[in-house]
Formats: C-alpha cells, structure tokens, sequence
C-alpha cells in the first residue's frame, strides 16, 4: 500500500503513534540530482578486435557452458572461429584490461576452444529469404570467403573463384599445419559452403577470366591478396638455392617436396619470415638427428619492433632457430650460380619512420659473412594488379600498389568492391575477414539500392549483427578493482618441442602436428572465469545488494536468456520513484556497466 | 539493516532506540521496514530489547529474534548502561551498533566512537578529537558473552553469514558495523562501499568475531592490504591532518592489528 | 486466606495474583523486599513470569514498554530516586500507551540522603501521563494491584500505586489473600489490541509530526478521562466479588461538617482517628480520602465538599515555590465550581517525621481557629527558634 493515509478527524486515527502504512509514500526519488543508468559499453577486447566479435559476450558463455551459443555468437560475426583462435596475432588481447591482475585473458585461445568444442556441430544458422541478384568473388582467401559467408547468410547466389587448385588462400598455402591444422579450415570452409556458395578454383583472374566476363554478376567482390613477394634488391638473388618465404610455405603446404641445405637463413622479421624459419627447421629435421640443419634469421631492427607474433617468435627460438637482429643482408654470395652464403651488415636504429618504428641505418664497416645455402627472403609481399590493365577496368583507382577502397569497401567503379590484402595494409586473417564482412554489408546495400554511408572507417571493425553498447572504451580505472584479484593467466599446453621439429617419424612427410594443443574445458572455464565483464552487466548483483534505497530491482532469473552478457540494461530496474541518486551503484559496479547521468530538471 | 533482515527472516522484531534510523524507518504512520518496530528511547537499545525477549518467550514464542539497531551514540555513551545489563544478563537477542563515529542526527557532534585526529562540529579543527575510539568491541568480548563480531556493508557476505550464525546462537549478540555517513564524514555518497572496504582493507577496521569472549577469529583477511592515508585521503573529517598525524595513526592501528592478530586463532 | 504482612509484600502478593508475565525491577530502599518476595515466589514456580533482574531503573521501565509493547502483562516496583531516574521512560509509556502497573514506595528526595516517606516523588510524576492512586492500607495495597491492572488494560494507560516507605512498606497487617480462581475471574488474561507481531508488523513510536501529534496527546486526556468512570466500575466489580471497595474517593462522617480535612495514604489512617475524636467532643469535623490522583476524580471531590464551612488539606509534600500539591489540585478542582470555602494548605511529616494523632488535632483546630488562612502555606511541626 503507497498511497498517503489521510486523518480527516483525530476518531480516524489510531489512539497510538503506530504504522498504518508504508514509507513507500516518500517519493525519495525527488532528491535525486544525479540518476544511475544501466548501459553496456564497449570491452577493449571488442573494440580491438579486427572481425568485430563480441568477445566478452562469448567468453560470458563458456562460463556459462553454453559453448554452442559461444561459438553461434562469434559465427555472427566471423565465420572462421578455429581459423582465428590459433593464427590471429589477438590485437583484443593487447588492450585487456585482465593484463594488470595476471595477465591478459587467453582470448584466442578461448575462441579457438569454442571452435575445437562445437567442431562436430554445425551451424543453425540459414537465410531467411532468397535473392535474384548473383554476387562473384574474387579470391577465396579470408576476405572473399568471408564476404562469401555474410552474403550468403543474407540470401544472396554466391560465385567465388579460386586461383589455386585449392580453398583458403593464405589460410590454406601460407600458414604451416603446425600452426592450422588443414581439417579445422576445412571444416569452416564446409560451413560456409553448406549456405550454398559455390566455389570454383583454378580460375585465376587476368589468365582464365577476366573482369569482363562477370557481366552476370551484379556485384563483385575483388579479394586477390598479395601474390608477389617483395625482393631483396641485393646482387645474387636470383641464385639457386634462393626461395621466397611464402613460395616455401605454399609448396610445403600443397605437399610438394622442398629441399633445404644445412645452413638457411631467413631475412625479414614478420610472421611469414617466422613461419618459413620454423618450416625450413622441420624439413631439415628428422627423428633420428633433429634439427639437423642450422636456421637463422635476420632482422633488421631489434626484437621489439618485430612485427611477428611474440609467441611465435619464442616459439621459433624455443625450437632453435636462431636470430640475428639488427642485421640486414647486403650481397648473396655464390658460386656456380649457387647460393653459398650472405654479406651482412650490422645496423643501428635511428630516428622513427612513417611507421613509427626507428629506422635502421647501416653502422660502416661493419660488414661480416654468414654461411647459407639456402636463403629465404620474406619482407613482404605486394599486390599484383595486373589483371587491372586492360580496357574499362582502368576505372578502378590503384593507390601505392594497393586497390583503392572507401569505407564501404567499394572501389572507384561502381558495383566493384574489394577488401583483403589486395586493398588494406593490415596483413592478418582478422582484418581481412573484416574486410569481406564490410563490403557484404555494402553490397547488400548496394543492391538494395541504398546509400553506402554508415559505415566506419576502414581500420575500424564492422558489426554484422550490432550489439547495443555505448562506444567508450572501459579502462582498467573504470573498473573498481576491489572485486578481482590478480589470477595469472592460463596458457594452452604445447607439444614437446622434439615432436614438433621432428613430424615426419610421426605424420608423414610435411605432416607436422599442431604446435598448441588448446585449452580443456576445465582450462577454458578457468580462463573465462578470469574475465572481468568489461563494461557489460553480468548480473553480479552488486548494485543491488548496496543500494541503500532498495531501489533497484532484478528483472530476470535463471534459466538466463542468451547471451545473458547482452542484457544491457534489461538485468535491472531502478525505481527513480525511491532512487536518492547517491551513486554507490555506479561507483561500485565491477565492471562500469552502470552511467551516472545529470537530471535534466537542474538545467535552466 | 536489509542484509541484516535478509539474514534473520520475517520473524524478527526491531528494537531502535534513538538513532538515524528513528527517522529512516519512517514518521508516523508509515514504517520502512517489514517487520514489526519498536522506537524507544535512546538508552534503551539493551534494556527494551530484554522486555520484549521475555515477553515473547513468556507468551511461548522462542522462534522470533529481537534485533537492537543502534548508533554509536545509543551504544558507546548514553545506552552503554542498559546494553552492559542486557549483555551481561546474557538476554536472548541481537545488538547491532551502526557505527557512523558521531551524532550525526543532531548534527555532527563527537562521541566516544569518534577515532582520534577527526573534525565534528564538537571537536572543530584547530581542536580535533585527541583520544582514541573506544574499543566497543573488548567491551562487550569482556562481558564473556556467546558472540561478538565486526561487519561492514562492504563484505555483505560477511555480515550476513554473522547475522545468520548470530541467529543461531542462544544469549547476547553484538554486531558492530562501520557505517560511513556523507555529510558526517565528509565525503561522496558514492564511495560509502569504497571508504568501508578501505577502512578493512587498512585495518582501521578489522573483520573479526569473538565466541565466548575468548576464541578471536579474524573473519576476513584484506586481499589487499592498504596505508591507512588511503582510508583517510577520501574523508574531509580527516582533511586538516598532517603526515605525522597521519602517521600516528599508521602506528595505533599497526599495533591493535598485530594485537587482534596474536590473539585470534589462525 | 489471611496472613500477617508487610505492605512490600502485599504489592508482591498482588502482582502475583494479577499473573503479571514480565517483571523488570531494580532494588531499592525501601522498595527491595516487592522484588525479593517477587524473586521467591518465581524461584519457588509459583509465579509464571519472567523476571529481569535489570541494571537500573530507567531499564526496568524500558524493558517494561518493551514487555508491554510485545504484549504481555508488565510490572515493576521502585521509589524515590528510581522513580525519578525512571521519569524519561514514564513519558514513553503513558504515550505507548501501554497498560504497565508499577508500585512506587514513597520516598523522600536527596540530597541529604533520606529513605523515609514523601509523596513528592511520585506526585512529581503527576504529568507524565499515569493514573495513580494512594494506598492506605496493606490490604488496599493489594487490592489496589490487581484492580490497577484492570483498569489500565482497559483504558490503555500504564498505572501507579503508591504506597508510604516503612510506614506501610515495612509495617505487618493482616491481609486477606485472595483466591486465585476470584482475582482471575475479576481479571481476565490481558489481550492488547496492539502488539510487536511479525504476523501483524507495525512500527510503534516513530516520529509525529505537528500534524498527529496534538492528537494524540487528546487522546491520551480523553482515556484519563474516561478512567474516572472505568476506575469507580472496576472498584464496584470488586466490592462484587471480594467484598471490599475503597472509592476514586472516600468520604469519612462528611454529613453537616464545618471542617473537611483532606488526606491521602496513611496519614489517613490517623486523620480517621483523630475524626471520630473530635467529633466525640463535638466538632462537626469529617474527613476526605483522596485515593485517585490522576485522574483527578475532581467531580466527587466537588460533591464530597459542598457543605464543607471550611477545607484542611494535609500535604506530606511540596512542589516548591507553589505548595502543598494536593491542597493546589483541590483549589483548582474547585475553582470552577459553585462552591468555593477557604481552603487551609497544611505541609507536614517531609522526609518521614512522625504524623500523630496530635500532628493532625492541631491542624483542624488551627482550622476551626481561623476564617481564613493566614497565609497560602501553613507549615506545621516546623522547629522554631
């Protein structure tokens, strides 16, 4: 009862000061000047991640044991969640704000867990509604499958073609199986075809097809990759014995014999420099004289502005390949047309370039001879947009080698996008399947004859389902550390570095087992317990239990909806009637999931 | 007290003697609270709490708790008299002393709960507060009573696991809780939690219990460990302090903590 | 049953008959044997009740509301300084209004230490909100118990009954001890229409704001009021089943008397005396039994002096810088009325002395002697020099 008890004589009131009703009546709420608001926002993992997954939701769900609805939520947005958890270089993990109490959270490794747990389930997920409009796909790397996916989950024909005789692009011949064993890409790859995306391969834009017989097609989508790798320029590199980085890894990867000599060294200090280091290592290796050979790589700058991922990198070393930073080759040494080693010089870092990183300049005289008779070099690729050269298709602008793209991914020809490496500098599976999921979008609005407006800028993630949350990041002081403790974080086991190098006793020629092994379900509980819900309600019921007017109630009990780290404000009510506006619930809340806002009746 | 109610259920009767809470639990004839409410007289929280008790048992109920819900002021000074009788007398009940460390109703006055070094309205700041809290605590832990206890808001798990096991217990219960009031203590509403859980975390206010007057438990051990300044930075009260102030602080509490610690079973 | 005894142990007799649930009580001089008897009785399993043994007056009473408040049938005993010490509390019941009984051993106020009789311990608590009545005899000390919880459960108003330090406190009469089985007819078990129930939660004593206060306090005058009336019933019903009654007042050969001395407690007991004295050598003297206080029983008193010439109050107090506070509450209680004779203020017996048959002749011959009083406070027995 909260209505106001009125005495219109004393006969009505009782002969002692006694309560009739409840204080209910005092409307508290009116001394508020200040009113707490539950409003979700935007986790550092999620806003770093560059395919635009939800991570916080999906780790919300392992910790829940709702792996199926884990993984369905990252397949809303990615549909490579085994592909990501073991090759993505994790960006969401740099900026977690676990990093101060432990360490960051294992995100890839979680994701990948998600991915290995469903693995013998598929997606539920299937187009509601059926378009006409026939969209072609460039490429059937990341991007182009990608873009393959969200088109096709939005009802579209989908024609991807493949210049290789097989599907992934660099998933497929520029990662070693170390790293991604082939059956998890192939089984993403089968759920991306089971939503009928036909894909054809050895068909290689510019030698079997050109721009111009896509006539069909009312959209294409061009996601090529880089196909060339960049030269040394140093005199002797087109010796024998000399093998680009990613020519290595795509002839290992379609099972091709590849021979290495006892000594190799490997120049450049990105992943593919790495990846083919730790290649040449295995093929050097056998069981009976591991590591037999001598691998060696040679960076320019030092270890921290290797742009490798750090694990790999300690990975490589753990298995004894060595480095040599600071060192840049000068001249490939060889004899009768065969590499027999390198001329080196040491270098020393100068003032930052346009990257950012210190620029490397030669120190004089010092120069030294390194032994090799294979030489790798893998500093890079680039676009080969020669297909471009002919006719009309000059309308579609090229800018420092790269297709040029606006936000919407669209190229400066009108119904012609692209995405990928072919078209953005970031260089990693994530970003490109971002790339694809942002020109899906845009066709999708181009064929609907919508604007292409909206969407953020390019190094920035789409979302192809938008979760609602204020866009401000949480930072590690918008949390109230009071409610965590430092728990270090959890690493995924890793196979016996003599197994590793030495794969061929064990899997057949060039058949390496999978360096990380992945979390368990109970390492998997353990490391998503370990999230701190960053900016979303998780239904802690702190606010409720310290709010000192009892004014905040709880709107929903288990069983919990999914995800329930999307309730974003439908967790909780509070009743502005008895709200005072003290600010304990926002001040407390672990995770900054609640805002304080001014009461607009103070403005003037 | 909604943790405290949560903990002892609807069969409770209250007993509040002049205090905050004389006004939050609502003018005539409304009350804020579910459970049945007896205002009484400042000195009282002890001494009306046992006429209840031996009513209700005389009539047959043994099952209802009666709960005092006292502030400092009704506990440490004007109502220690009757809250010694009670306790001593071992009356079946509760006594929870909310402790905001002044008179706060009247405006801010000093009382022997207010810790040395704070400003009120009677302890202005060119004259703050030169004795110490008193230690309500071995006061009550002397009269060898079943249960005595520390709690603040900040654990609410702690202080309702002490109200459920004082619940339990047959004789007298004292609770003392550290209650943070605003304008009191000079600070944001919004860190009430925060200044409670700084006061555990730098031991200004220890979480413990005491059985029988001899067996010391400390209930909760900071999982941070923080310098009492950190404590008193976010209180105006303390404001006019200086280091050595600050400093002397630092060293009572480092010694009643290394006290309560040699005393209390591991 | 009759049995010899101390008046302390008449007010124990009396609480034990009314089946009292929760005694709170505090020694002290000359109050101590209610509790000690009250101790026994509930020691020795004759007393259902819980007894706490509290640390000081103002607990009794506080645990008392408390008792009261929670529905059961509370009683206590003090005097003098404990009542004084009580007086906070005495406020807080009358406006619970909760229908506590209390025995208050007149008791003179220090300083100097002085444990002999006076009245102005409890006739300083007149204001407070409690009905009180003036016991003369041990057995109406008794009587007075069990009819004192009668009326106040029903009018819902906590009640005083008062009776002199050792003058009867510590003197042996003989008592009739009533049948349970007559005191539990007259008595019912006590049944509060409000109480501290979980099943039934209410706050009781919160703030009142100016807007219910006044009320309130009308309310608590009304039921005063109306206890005049349920106080003279309640004696009736008595007299029906025990064969005594005592009156709100008592009217001793007031039939064509000059003189009316008034008088309360057991100076009544010797003012009686003194009466028939007089009126033997041929003063038409009568006298007047003040027994109920508060409230005042001002229209028996109007009747009970309409043919008074002249009116003696005998005060063993003072309410000082004003007088004699019985002799005020006649002066007042008369004012209003169509007759107004003089009315002659008599302070005597403070802090115990001795009121004898002599004390009480001289003041009705002080009082046949002059028209008027010489002065608004005759002090008697005073040592000059």
């Amino acid at each position: 009862m909260t209505e106001e008890i009125v005495f219109k004589t004393e006969a009505d009131m009782p002969y002692l000061p006694m309560s009739l009703g409840t204080t209910l009546v005092n409307k508290t709420g009116s001394w508020r000047y200040i009113r707490p608001l539950y409003v979700d926002k935007t986790p550092p993992c999620n806003h770093d991640c560059p395919a635009g997954e939800d991570i916080v939701g999906y780790l919300a769900l392992i910790e829940e044991g709702k792996y199926k609805e884990g993984w369905e939520l990252i397949m809303q947005e990615n549909p490579f969640p085994g592909v990501c958890g073991r090759v993505c270089p994790h960006p969401c993990e740099s900026e977690c704000n676990r990093r101060e109490l432990g360490g960051a959270i294992a995100i890839h490794t979680l994701e990948r867990f998600l991915a290995d747990h469903t693995a013998s389930q598929r997606p539920s997920v299937q187009a509601s509604k059926r378009y006409d409009a026939k969209i072609a796909i460039i490429g059937s790397g990341p991007a182009g499958l990608a873009c393959a996916y969200h088109l096709a989950l939005r009802g579209y024909p989908v024609t991807v073609f493949e210049a290789l005789p097989v599907v992934g692009g660099m998933m497929r011949v520029g990662i070693p199986e170390y790293r991604l064993p082939r059956e998890v890409l192939e089984r993403e790859i089968a759920d991306i075809e089971a939503l009928g995306v036909e894909i054809e391969t050895n068909m290689r834009l510019g030698d079997n097809f050109k721009l111009s017989d896509l006539e069909d097609y009312q959209a294409i989508f061009i996601a090529v990759g880089l196909q060339k790798s960049r030269k040394l320029n140093v005199p002797g590199e087109d010796a024998e014995g000399v093998i680009p980085g990613l020519e290595l890894l795509k002839r290992v990867n379609l099972g091709e014999e590849v021979q290495v000599g006892p000594s190799v060294a490997v120049i450049g200090g990105g992943n593919t420099a790495v990846d083919a280091a730790r290649s040449a290592l295995r093929l050097g290796s056998d069981v009976r004289e591991p590591r037999s050979n001598e691998v060696t790589i040679l960076y320019r700058r030092s270890r921290e502005e290797m742009p490798a991922i750090a694990g790999e990198i300690e990975e490589a070393l753990a298995e004894g390949v060595k480095i040599r930073y600071l060192s840049a080759p000068i001249e490939l040494l060889t004899e009768n047309g065969w590499v027999m080693g390198l001329k080196c010089v040491k270098m020393e870092l100068g003032e930052p370039d346009e990257s950012g990183r210190r620029r490397p300049m030669p120190i004089a005289g010092s120069e030294y001879a390194l032994k090799a008779d294979t030489v790798i070099p893998a500093i890079g690729q680039e676009a080969d947009t020669s297909f471009l050269e002919t006719g009309e298709q000059r309308l579609i602008e090229v800018r420092r080698g790269h297709i040029f793209i606006d936000a919407a991914g669209a190229t400066t020809r009108p119904g012609i996008f692209a995405g990928g490496d072919v078209a953005t500098p970031f260089g990693t599976v994530a970003h490109a399947v971002g790339s694809g999921k942002r020109a899906a979008l845009a066709i999708d609005k181009y064929l609907r004859g919508e604007e292409l407006s909206g969407f953020p800028p390019i190094d920035e993630a789409v979302h192809a389902v938008p979760k609602d949350m204020d866009p401000a990041i949480v930072r590690f002081d918008d949390l109230n550390p009071a409610y965590f403790e430092e728990i270090e974080r959890t690493e995924q086991p890793q196979r016996p570095i003599e197994e590793r190098v030495s794969g061929f006793e064990y899997f057949g020629w060039a058949q390496y087992g999978e360096v990380n092994l992945g979390f368990n379900e109970e390492e998997a509980q353990a490391e998503a317990e370990r999230c701190f819900n960053c900016g979303t309600c998780n239904l802690c019921d702190t606010c409720l239990i310290f709010c000192p007017d009892v004014a905040i109630a709880r709107l929903v009990a288990p069983p919990y909806p999914v995800p329930l780290a999307r309730l974003n404000g439908a967790g909780y009510e509070v009743n502005y009637d008895y709200c005072k506006g003290c600010g304990v619930c926002a001040e407390e809340c672990p995770r900054y999931a609640i805002s304080i806002e001014k009461e607009i009746k103070w403005k003037k | 007290m909604r943790l405290a109610l949560k903990a002892l259920g609807e069969k409770t009767i209250l007993v509040i003697p002049a205090c905050c809470w004389s006004i939050i639990a609502g003018a005539f004839p409304y009350s804020s609270v579910k459970v049945p409410l007896m205002h009484t007289a400042f000195e009282t929280g002890g001494s009306a709490a046992a006429g209840i008790k031996a009513a209700l048992e005389v009539q047959g109920d043994t099952e209802t708790t009666v709960l005092t819900w006292a502030g400092d002021g009704g506990t440490f000074d004007i109502g220690l008299q009757a809250l010694s009788g009670a306790v001593e007398r071992n009356e079946d009940f509760i006594y929870a002393c909310y402790d905001n460390e002044a008179y706060m109703n009247t405006g801010i006055q000093r009382s022997s709960a207010t810790p040395w070094g704070a400003w009120t309205t009677t302890t202005p700041v060119q004259h703050p507060k030169e004795t110490p809290k008193k230690d309500i605590v071995a006061i009550m832990a002397a009269h060898r009573i079943p249960y005595t206890a520390t709690a603040t808001v900040a654990y609410p798990e702690d202080l309702v696991r002490k109200f459920q096991k004082a619940k339990g217990i047959r004789g007298a219960k004292f609770i003392h809780i550290l209650s943070p009031c605003p304008p009191g203590w000079k600070m944001e509403p919004a860190y009430s939690i925060r200044i409670s859980r700084l006061a555990v975390e730098s031991k200004v206010f220890p979480l413990y219990e005491v059985e029988n007057g001899e067996k010391w438990t400390i209930t909760v051990w900071p999982k941070r460990e923080v310098p009492v300044r950190e404590y008193v930075k976010l209180q105006g009260r303390f404001s006019h302090l200086t280091e050595e102030d600050i400093e002397f602080i630092q060293e009572n509490v480092d010694r009643e903590w290394e006290r309560l610690v040699a005393r209390a079973v591991q | 049953m009759e049995k010899v005894i101390m008046g302390n142990h008449a007010v124990s007799y009396g609480a034990k008959l009314a089946r009292a649930q929760v005694i709170a009580a505090y020694p002290i001089t000359p109050q101590t044997q209610i509790v000690e008897m009250l101790s026994e009785f509930w020691a020795e399993g004759l007393l259902d009740a819980k007894f706490i043994k509290v640390e000081s007056e103002h607990s009794a009473m506080a645990a008392c509301i408390g008792a009261s408040s929670a529905g059961a049938r509370a009683f206590t005993a003090t005097s003098g300084h404990g009542l004084a010490l009580m007086h906070e509390m005495l406020h807080w019941a009358a406006g619970a209004r909760l229908p506590i009984v209390m025995a208050n051993v007149n008791r003179a106020m220090g300083p100097g230490w002085s444990i002999w009789t006076e009245q102005t311990d409890s006739l300083a608590q007149r204001d407070t909100g409690w009905l009180q009545f003036y016991c003369e005899s041990n057995q109406e000390v008794l009587d007075s118990v069990i009819q004192a919880f009668k009326i106040a459960e029903q009018v819902l108003l906590p009640t005083m009954l008062v009776l002199d330090a050792f003058v009867l406190s510590h003197t042996q009469e003989p008592v009739d001890i009533p049948d349970q089985e007559l005191v539990d007819r007259y008595l019912p078990p006590y049944d509060a229409r409000y109480k501290l129930d979980p099943g039934d939660p209410h706050a009781f004593g919160a703030m009142v704001a100016p807007p219910h206060y006044m009320e309130l306090r009308y309310k608590i005058q009304k039921a005063m009021e109306e206890a005049v009336e349920v106080a003279r019933q309640a004696d009736g019903e008595f007299r029906e089943i025990f064969g005594r009654s005592y009156g709100l007042v008592e009217k001793y050969r007031l039939e064509d008397a000059e003189v009316v001395l008034v008088a309360s407690a057991t100076i009544t007991s010797t003012a009686r005396v003194v009466v028939d004295e007089l009126r033997e050598e041929g003063y038409k003297v009568g006298l007047l039994k003040v027994r109920m206080f508060r409230p005042f029983p001002t229209k028996d008193v109007r009747e009970a002096l309409a043919g008074a010439r002249k009116v003696a109050v005998i005060d063993r107090n003072i309410s000082f810088g004003h007088g004699g506070i019985f002799a005020e509450e006649i002066k007042s209680a008369l004012y209003n009325g169509s007759h107004r004779p003089p009315i002659f203020g008599f302070i005597i017996g403070l802090g115990g002395r001795d009121v004898t048959p002599a004390s009480i002749r001289g003041i009705a011959e002080y009082t046949f002697e002059h028209d008027t009083p010489e002065m608004e406070i005759i002090w008697r027995e005073v040592k000059n020099s």
